[in-house]
């Protein structure tokens, strides 16, 4: 039983080095965790989303025209590559429920079969007047399949029974407008009716959306063409169906996720490879001498490496069983439902295609590691190595070279110089780890910073109006405007959306807003917080817009007319608007260009209190103060604390774990100079500190190399978060100092315990073995 | 003439339900500027009195008293000063700090003494004024147990321990090492104890202690110690 005599002193070797070895298997279990587990997010998201669409028989592309006459429907059936063709009607209508919610609506033909609801609850009848709402409105307001709810369309309200709950593939993050960043289903909700419902509000059947289904492979930029020159000045818009609101945002949930599971566990798995490798290099020149009596008993040279490359195997192994274990479980399970996606009941998949690569990577973080560690001493004769150990050598350096400086060095600061630059696996392993640390502790800070800033910027330097009112634009026409007194500074806005060409020929809705030129109550900056007024030969684009768009100011883009095919414009201005991307021109631009300004919004900064009577009239169909804006803005972004409070986790486990093992290290690997200075009559306290001050060197050279580190992570995240978001992901000064107290006293921490740890081991007893 | 005296010291150890007497009823006597020699075979107890008398271990029963103060009563802190300002300490594996040049190892001593000599002469009392500037890994046995000797002496101390001095080195090298230390710390007025289990080094000390099973079997005084060129091993 060669095999199992061997084994066993892998045991008990592991056993001996326990702290170690638990570092390896900690750092191990967190790296293939949070590989895994954000990896089974996006997974998971995906599976479910692909798995939803395809149910739902979810359109390609929707065109967007006013009553679509059958001629134009057949035009587009006869696009190649097409092959289902449906009209439908889509709206936000107003509720009855307490707090105004809004309702999406969506009116099928009787027999539809695209975009269908998934229904969760109830029935939806092939045809009839009954509804299908969407389950989690539903819950949030306490209302079941029999209960009914009223919608005010075209300003009738219309009163619908409900049939049955249902999701919708085109409400999965189910957000009103680009300002709402994370869905609400209190306050937004969608119900699916038939068309013959509408009748009684608009006196016959209405449409305006054509959905449209192409073959697979089908190139979706030639349909889109052909179709606009079928509709021709008719044409809305078009939407496709990863342009559409929900399908894109889920879609930058799963990049958001796939660049993180690719970029943070990085960190963990250097640490997990340095730990190895110090650890296995410390064990191996212990053991020369049994390494020695092995190739004397006869052993060869693969069992030998295979032996001490096993520990590495079984600790990675064990790690990649508990990070699988864990990493789903625990960031899938917290994670996904913060999402806020609105699935069924879902099952977390795990991407074992990636897991088999990360099972690798971590095996050759520690296998291998442990493999190169024990590659080096084989290849010397059973006799080199069961003589003495040669003595650790010393040497000069590149401080000696300032003799001035060196000279006035004491001692003890010398020592601690040269034992870090040794050392400089180990001082590479602190740093890293501590850079990790303060690392991430700063994108964590500076995320939640960003993320109030955009609440700071938009209703606080941007938008300076008390309320804003949506108008309703059958009652409140530009007449009605103009004679509308009231005590307070106000400014009209148009908000709508326009097509937009990219320079790759794709046409896409972006939203614009157009007011007047002295604009009042809207102030727009640059990025460096310059006010910009609007221009007034040409279009003002925010800069996130402008990016994806591939131009910058002094550029043309192309726009479409709202009736009359597609004009050139100037982009004069580019402001930075953290969110709410869009384009912004005056009215008298937009007059210029033949079209006319109908005023949608109505922002208002009272002189006293609101006007209550102009509030409650007819002419105004929603309104909602800066605060409240402000405020849902901020309770949006709660959910950002949970991942703040993960990350600095994260940061202070890869802190604990290194300073702890590299100042055990440090220590063990000294004992007997230590102790030797001890018996020259060294204080405990001045033995300490040459051990606690070379930590705290590495840790200062960490916390500064966290600083690049954390930028570099907060701007990967600034940049995925979402793609509405216009995020600098900049550190500041502030977030800077509270990371690096925050890793001090992790490393005061640590250093306390090493220092306990210190006391317990008899140094003398370690010197007097050897006698 | 009493400048370190043990009474009936004892030094017991557990081990697991064993208790083992290293050091068993040793009293003694020795003047101050003296050369000394404790002798013994591996287990005689000789290195558990060295390290009594260094202030590394404390006695179970019995007391210590060197230069009128009682060493076997103090706390840990005051253990720590004794070792500081009284005792040099000469290593059979000689223990130098592997970091630091000859120099800087000697000038350790510089760092915690009150009243230490000077790093250099030091050195260039025991021949290695052409060394200073190398580390340990560059010196031959006898010239790093050389650096210690210059260490502990550097130290201004009273009191110079040496336990097993030559035992890693070569007749000739020990010799000299030996030499040395008996030189330099009559020049300086130190107290000398070697332990050793090397019988033909007592020859050249003027008091040998010879430990057996933990007790002191014999006490030898030599008015003439031989010098260490006559010595025979």
């Amino acid at each position: 039983m060669v095999k199992g005599a061997l084994f066993r002193k892998s045991l008990r070797d592991m056993q001996k080095s326990k702290s170690q070895f638990l570092s390896i298997f900690i750092m191990a279990t967190l790296a293939v965790s949070i590989m895994t587990g954000l990896d089974s997010i996006w997974f998971t998201v995906q599976n479910h989303a692909d798995a939803m669409y395809r149910a739902a028989n979810l359109s390609d592309l929707w065109v967007t025209v006013q009553n679509p006459s059958e001629q134009q429907l057949w035009g587009i059936r006869q696009i190649g590559g097409v092959t289902q063709v449906e009209k439908r009607f889509s709206a936000d209508a107003d509720t009855d429920l307490p707090g105004g919610p809004t309702l999406h609506v969506y009116a099928l033909n009787d027999r539809s079969t695209l975009d269908q609801p998934e229904l969760q609850e109830g029935k939806f009848a092939k045809s009839g007047g009954g509804a299908v709402l969407d389950s989690g409105f539903a819950k949030a307001h306490g209302l079941k399949v029999g209960d009914t709810v009223s919608i005010k369309l075209n300003g009738v309200w219309l009163r619908l029974s409900i049939d049955g709950l249902a999701l919708s593939s085109e409400q999965v993050h189910a957000v009103k407008n680009s300002a709402t960043l994370v869905p609400d289903p209190a306050t937004y909700g969608f119900v699916v009716v038939h068309t013959g419902v509408l009748e009684s509000v608009y006196g016959q059947k209405v449409y305006n959306q054509i959905s449209v289904k192409t073959k697979p492979g089908t190139d979706l930029t030639q349909v889109v063409q052909q179709a606009d020159a079928e509709i021709g000045r008719e044409l809305i818009g078009i939407t496709l169906q990863k342009d559409s609101s929900s399908v894109s945002s889920v879609n930058g949930r799963i990049q958001q996720f796939k660049t993180l599971s690719i970029v943070f566990p990085l960190l963990f798995f250097l640490v997990t490879a340095l730990i190895t490798q110090s650890t296995m290099m410390r064990l191996v020149e212990n053991q020369r001498a049994q390494i020695g009596v092995l190739k004397a008993l006869g052993y060869s040279k693969r069992s030998i490496l295979w032996h001490y490359t096993s520990y590495g195997v079984m600790v990675g192994v064990l790690g990649s069983v508990f990070g699988l274990l864990l990493g789903p479980n625990a960031f899938g399970r917290i994670l996904v439902p913060q999402l806020k996606l609105a699935f069924s009941d879902y099952k977390l998949s795990i991407n074992f295609g990636h897991f088999v690569f990360v099972f690798l990577l971590i095996l050759l973080c520690t296998g291998g590691v442990s493999f190169y560690a024990c590659w080096k001493l084989q290849g010397d004769t059973p006799a080199v190595l069961l003589r003495e150990k040669p003595p650790k050598k010393g040497d000069h350096i590149f401080l000696e070279a300032l003799p001035s400086l060196w000279r006035k060095m004491k001692f003890s600061s010398k020592l601690i110089a040269r034992n870090t630059v040794k050392n400089k696996i180990r001082l590479l392993m602190s740093i890293i780890g501590v850079m990790g640390c303060t690392g991430v502790i700063i994108s964590a800070l500076t995320i939640k910073s960003t993320l109030s800033g955009i609440t700071d910027q938009m209703y606080g330097t941007t938008f300076t109006y008390d309320q804003k009112i949506i108008l309703d634009t059958k009652k409140a026409d530009s007449r009605y405007l103009s004679n509308l007194d009231l005590d307070g500074v106000t400014q009209q806005a148009e908000e709508s959306a326009l097509e937009v060409v990219y320079p790759n020929g794709e046409q896409k809705m972006e939203p614009v807003t157009i007011t007047p030129k002295d604009s009042p109550l809207i102030h727009m900056q640059d990025v460096a917080g310059n006010p910009i007024s609007l221009p007034e030969n040409g279009i003002l684009m925010t800069r996130k817009l402008c990016k994806s768009l591939g131009v910058e100011a002094g550029d043309i883009v192309r726009i479409k007319r709202t009736n009359n095919g597609y004009v050139s414009v100037p982009i004069v201005q580019v402001a930075y608007l953290a969110s709410g991307q869009g384009i912004y021109m005056t009215d008298t631009y937009w007059e210029s260009l033949g079209e006319t300004f109908k005023p949608t919004a109505l922002l208002v900064k009272w002189n006293g209190t609101p006007d209550e009577k102009f509030l409650a009239s007819d002419a105004v169909a929603d309104s909602a103060t800066r605060e409240s804006q402000q405020s849902s803005l901020s309770s949006s972004m709660q959910v950002v604390n949970l991942a703040v409070i993960m990350m600095i986790v994260m940061g202070a486990s890869l802190a604990f774990v290194v300073l702890y093992n590299t100042s055990i290290l440090n220590f063990v690997e000294r004992v007997r100079d230590l102790a030797t200075l001890r018996v020259l009559g060294f204080r405990h306290r001045e033995i300490r500190n040459l051990v606690l001050i070379e930590n705290y060197f590495s840790v200062l050279l960490g916390m500064l190399a966290g600083i690049p580190i954390g930028r570099f992570i907060s701007w990967i995240i600034a940049s995925s978060l979402d793609e509405r978001l216009d995020l600098l992901g900049n550190i500041t000064l502030p977030d800077v100092l509270i990371a690096g107290v925050t890793t001090l006293c992790f490393a005061w921490i640590i250093n306390n315990v090493v220092a306990r740890k210190m006391k317990q081991i008899d140094m003398l007893e370690a010197l007097k073995s050897v006698e | 003439m009493d400048f370190i005296t043990f009474e009936n010291v004892e030094r017991e150890y557990h081990v697991g339900d064993a208790v083992i007497m290293a050091v068993d009823g040793v009293s003694f006597s020795l003047g101050s500027g003296t050369f000394n020699v404790v002798l013994g075979q591996s287990g005689a107890g000789k290195t558990t009195v060295l390290n009594m008398l260094g202030g590394m271990d404390s006695p179970t029963a019995g007391r210590i008293i060197v230069n009128g103060n009682e060493v076997s009563g103090m706390s840990e802190q005051e253990l720590t000063d004794y070792r500081r300002t009284q005792i040099g300490f000469v290593f059979q594996f000689y223990n130098l700090v592997p970091n630091l040049t000859a120099l800087e190892n000697v000038q350790l001593a510089e760092e915690i003494c009150t009243d230490p000599l000077d790093a250099r002469e030091m050195l260039r009392r025991v021949g290695l004024e052409k060394r200073m500037d190398n580390f340990p890994s560059q010196m031959s046995g006898g010239e790093q147990q050389r650096v210690s000797i210059a260490r502990a002496l550097a130290k201004n101390p009273q009191i110079v321990l040496c336990d097993e001095p030559t035992g890693a080195l070569d007749s000739e090298t020990g010799r000299k090492v030996l030499r040395l230390i008996r030189d330099v710390a009559n020049d300086l007025g130190k107290t000398v104890i070697i332990v050793t289990h090397n019988a033909p080094i007592s020859e050249m000390a003027q008091t040998v202690l010879h430990m057996r099973d933990g007790k002191i079997a014999e006490m030898e005084f030599h008015e003439h110690p031989k010098d260490v060129e006559e010595i025979l091993w």
